[in-house]
């Protein structure tokens, strides 16, 4: 097999993205930007009631308001999505009961947008209402069931080590906590959307979407719809941004598909952001009942957490929020930390509010708030410093391959050595006695720290739950290359770091590569983008195609050279005999030849290049690791966290272009100060959601989110090109660490932060009236 | 028992990115809506229509507007660019230069906001200074960035062109 002697040109390298021009010029096609001549647009009227029988639902004026094309409910879209696990009929139009304010019930499809929005306003519907189950209190306590033939309780598991109860009773302190984190979401900039049509040309079906996994998608669909796959073209344009809510598959998506195929017209959706703060699924909403128990060192033997998640109305599909956010949270219950006994009890419950889905870091941002909470919590017990701690309890470089008590085996990370660099970086040294005297002025300064691990491109994750990747390579009769994949990305930048990986196999330059994706009829199957594993096994996936083609040209250059394959080597766009550059030819001449000059190829040999490898990683799962620092100001007049200082040593292990895995970083933090300081999705006692704007729900802007210094550690993982995971890191490393920095901030004044968003107002209501102590 | 009206189209002349266009319109319509779906230029983004996050941002006379809180009859008379406006030819200028080179951009929507509103805030004040950017562009959400990305651009872009005026 040829080698790879020269040194890689662009893994690693700050490639500027190939994306970015026709973005910047305005020519990104986002789903919206989707037009054909006929194009209907669909409106919906949604449920304002989050519990209540349907006695009757009048779309007569509606359907007469001219230029609406058809009127859709239950009966004319008879789609009902059915959950095996937990025994739930979904039907895609609400029929006979709504379960959250939100839930479509009638589709109006119009010629334009504002027809259709006229007409739901024509629709009357007539409530019975029904008491809301709304609480986790009224949840579990099955006051009233979501879903009559069934209990609230929809999954419930617990998982305790031997001995577990003899450790925490001899341990001579504990210490006991609730965590809880409120509602929240992803909110991309584009909302969700969704457009079908017959295609004219071809009789197939095509659906546009603006999704994560373009197979999955029409898996999905063609479930639901009982179609046949080959007859189904999924389309995935430009996606404005995902996070996890586009993994989902949600009922509008079969009521747009169902309106194309019967009125023969091209049909679109595009959800409005009000629409995508009621529907879009939510996330987090757990409540995590902590004990843990300890020594006089700190030294931490056993952590009891009793949670209780709550999924919304229905187990959306794709991903039952609940499960995935506490499977996560309490699957890692132990974090960074060699803590031999956990006590795991977990509640997953139904509610009248919106479903509950992925949100980037799923359980990740909860499970780490429980996990540096529970340290902070320890430290504040023994009047340590939560350092120390940490350091006492930190999984060292010797121990890996670690097996958590939890049943995890962390590969090889930097756990220690991360938090020690981020301290050094953020000055820890010297932040003690700049503490103390800032108290002494009246100023309440804090330091906080989140060490994660973050498991990536596990194989079930939310987008993709296939354990591999594929990736199609063509070589061109020109020398250019087509690469395809399954992946979908939503602003990641693949097809630059797949471009810069396959560039350097076959030592051509990163703009002769293409990288398609978003169709299946090109794509090969695949599972998209979720759970940080698009760089781990889609990565790997770029790796072996391209080595595979690599071997093609090594074949063709060596029968040419007469020389034996072994002996072939690739530099600058060109295959030569090891040594003796002037012996070679270059890829265009070696691809010319492979398609239009057959005669010169090996007998055995296929004419053309081309190549179609899935790549299944040989783990199931590899942990990306970091430590997060930040040093924060509490205004406790106006309740008001100023970040001084933000530090983030990262490792994701091999880096293919450290800018982009920066910018996911600067991102993940951007989306962490949200969920520690502003978002909170809010009902009111009957189940109204009152946060349906971006000036309710508040999202952080540019004088929110500050300066921030990043640094790189490289463990490589053990699967092909040594890269882990690292797309949600930063978002599960956020929240913890600012929750810790205001705990200690306010630490004079007995608080101890349990819960996110801290809003001023908690600030204020916690200091006032309190006489700040020395700590 | 419809209480609804058909409502009249009347025709305007919008001047778009230098050029006139006649366009008929609902009064009703918003401008992101006209400039979007009637004259084609996708490149303007619609993702609040509540006048919060700023990716509807377009240049009414200079100024940075959003485009989702206009009708688009307001606009008839007034000097509009776009973002596919600000775009010479195949080329990018230093500003959309500098958001590449700088990773300013992940997934794009805000993007052409983005853009507008540093544009218009460096044709104001050509040497701004970082807590200038910010509060120009606190208007401007973006969800994938972290917005560092985009200071620095903004920073880079102001420098070019300063270092330009001085090589002139
Ligand atoms: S779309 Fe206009 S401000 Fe958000
Ligand atoms: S780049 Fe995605 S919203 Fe700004």
């Amino acid at each position: 097999m040829s080698r790879l002697l020269t040194k890689p040109r662009f893994t690693g390298a700050r490639v500027t993205r190939m994306e970015d021009d026709r973005l910047l010029k305005g020519q990104g096609r986002y789903l919206d930007d989707i037009t054909v001549p006929g194009m209907l647009e669909i409106a919906f009227v949604r449920s304002n009631r989050s519990a209540a029988k349907l006695v009757e639902v009048d779309v007569e004026a509606a359907r007469n308001l001219p230029g609406v094309i058809a009127v859709l409910t239950a009966e004319d879209c008879p789609y009902v999505l059915h959950d095996e696990k937990y025994q739930v009929d979904q039907s895609v139009l609400a029929k006979d009961e709504v379960r959250f304010v939100g839930e479509p019930i009638v589709a109006i499809v119009a010629e334009n947008r504002y027809i259709a929005e006229d007409a739901t306003e024509l629709v009357r519907v007539q409530y019975d209402a029904l008491p809301p189950v709304l609480t986790a209190k009224d949840a579990l306590g099955d006051t009233r069931r979501v879903h009559s033939q069934r209990p609230n309780v929809f999954e419930h598991w617990e998982q305790v080590t031997d001995g577990f109860e003899d450790a925490f009773n001899a341990a001579p302190h504990r210490a006991q906590a609730t965590f809880v984190t409120h509602r929240q979401t992803g909110v991309p900039m584009e909302t969700r959307g969704c457009a079908a049509m017959v295609d004219p040309a071809s009789g197939r079906l095509t659906v546009y979407v603006s999704h994560q996994s373009v197979h999955q998608f029409r898996t999905d669909l063609i479930k639901v719809m009982n179609l046949d796959e080959h007859q189904v073209r999924v389309v995935v344009p430009e996606v404005g941004g995902a996070f996890g809510i586009k993994a989902m598959f949600y009922t509008e998506y079969i009521v747009v598909t169902h309106a194309a195929k019967t009125l023969g017209r091209p049909v679109k959706w595009i959800g409005d952001r009000t629409e995508s703060l009621l529907a879009d699924c939510h996330a987090r909403d757990n409540i995590h009942e902590v004990e843990v128990a300890f020594d006089d060192d700190g030294v931490i033997c056993a952590v009891r957490d009793n949670v209780i998640g709550d999924t919304g109305a229905y187990p959306i599909l794709g991903f039952p929020g609940a499960v995935g956010e506490a499977g996560w949270a309490t699957g890692h219950l132990t974090g960074p930390y060699k803590i031999p006994h956990v006590s795991i009890t977990v509640d997953c419950v139904f509610s009248n509010k919106t479903p509950v889905g992925a949100y980037r870091g799923v359980g990740g941002p909860v499970g780490a708030q429980v996990q540096e909470g529970y340290i902070d919590l320890v430290a504040r017990k023994l009047g340590k410093d939560p350092i120390e701690v940490r350091r006492v309890n930190l999984i060292q470089k010797d121990q890996f391959p670690f097996v958590s008590a939890t049943g995890n085996t962390y590969d090889p990370g930097s756990y220690a050595e991360s938090m020690e660099e981020a301290l050094r970086l953020i000055g820890y040294d010297t932040f003690r006695d700049e503490q103390v005297e800032a108290r002494k002025q009246g100023r309440y300064l804090g330091i906080g720290v989140c060490v994660f691990v973050e498991p990536s491109a596990g194989v079930s994750s939310e987008a993709g739950s296939i354990p591999y990747e594929a990736v199609t390579l063509r070589l061109e009769p020109s020398g250019k290359i087509t690469a395809s994949t399954g992946l979908g990305p939503s602003g990641q930048g693949h097809e630059t770091t797949l471009a810069q990986l396959i560039a350097d196999e076959l030592s051509v330059d990163v703009g002769d590569i293409v990288v398609l994706h978003g169709d299946t009829d090109s794509a090969p199957f695949g599972g998209g983008t979720g759970g940080s594993r698009s760089a781990t096994i889609g990565g790997g996936a770029a790796l072996k195609a391209a080595r595979e083609m690599r071997g093609k040209l090594a074949k063709i250059a060596a029968h040419l050279l007469e020389a034996s394959e072994e002996d072939i080597e690739f530099q600058d766009g060109q295959a030569h005999v090891a040594g003796v550059p002037s012996r070679g030819h270059s890829i265009a001449q070696l691809a010319r030849i492979a398609y239009t000059d057959v005669s010169k190829l090996p007998d055995d040999m296929q004419p053309g290049l081309e190549v179609v490898s899935r790549y299944r990683p040989p783990m199931s799962v590899t942990y990306s690791n970091g430590t997060h620092a930040v040093k924060v100001e509490v205004d406790v007049q106006t309740g008001l966290v100023k970040i001084l200082d933000y530090v983030a040593v990262n490792d994701c292990g091999v880096l293919i272009n450290p800018m982009i895995v920066e910018g996911q970083i600067h991102g993940g933090v951007a989306q962490g100060i949200g969920s520690t300081f502003l978002e909170e999705l809010r009902y009111d006692d009957a189940g109204q959601l009152t946060t349906t704007s971006l000036a309710e729900y508040l999202l952080p802007a540019m004088t929110d989110v500050p300066r921030m210094r990043i640094e790189h550690l490289v463990t490589p993982s053990g699967n092909d090109g040594g890269f882990k995971g690292m797309g949600e890191g930063s978002l599960i490393a956020g929240p913890p660490s600012l929750c810790s920095a205001v705990s200690n901030a306010l630490e004079p004044f007995g608080v101890f932060v349990t819960e996110i968003p801290i809003l001023p107002q908690h600030i204020i209501a916690w200091t006032k009236d309190k006489v700040a102590v020395e700590a | 028992m419809n209480e609804l009206t058909t409502v009249e189209k009347v025709t305007i002349t919008l001047r778009v990115n230098g050029e006139e266009r006649a366009v008929s319109v609902e009064p009703r319509w918003l401008l992101s809506d006209v400039l979007r779906h009637e004259l084609g230029l996708v490149g303007t983004h619609v993702s609040c229509e509540q006048g919060v996050c700023g990716s509807c941002t377009v240049l009414m006379d200079g100024q940075p507007t959003r485009s989702c809180l206009q009708f688009a009859i307001q606009a008839a008379g007034s000097d509009i660019v776009t973002i596919e406006g600000v775009t010479h030819g195949e080329g990018l200028t230093p500003l959309q230069r500098a958001f590449a080179e700088h990773h300013a951009l992940q997934c794009g929507f805000c993007t052409p906001g983005m853009v507008l509103t540093a544009q218009a805030l460096l044709d104001k004040d050509p040497n701004p200074d970082e807590e200038s950017i910010r509060e120009a562009l606190s208007g401007n959400i973006c969800r994938c960035t972290g917005y560092q990305s985009i200071v620095d651009a903004v920073m880079a872009a102001a420098r070019t062109t300063q270092s330009r005026v001085e090589e002139d």
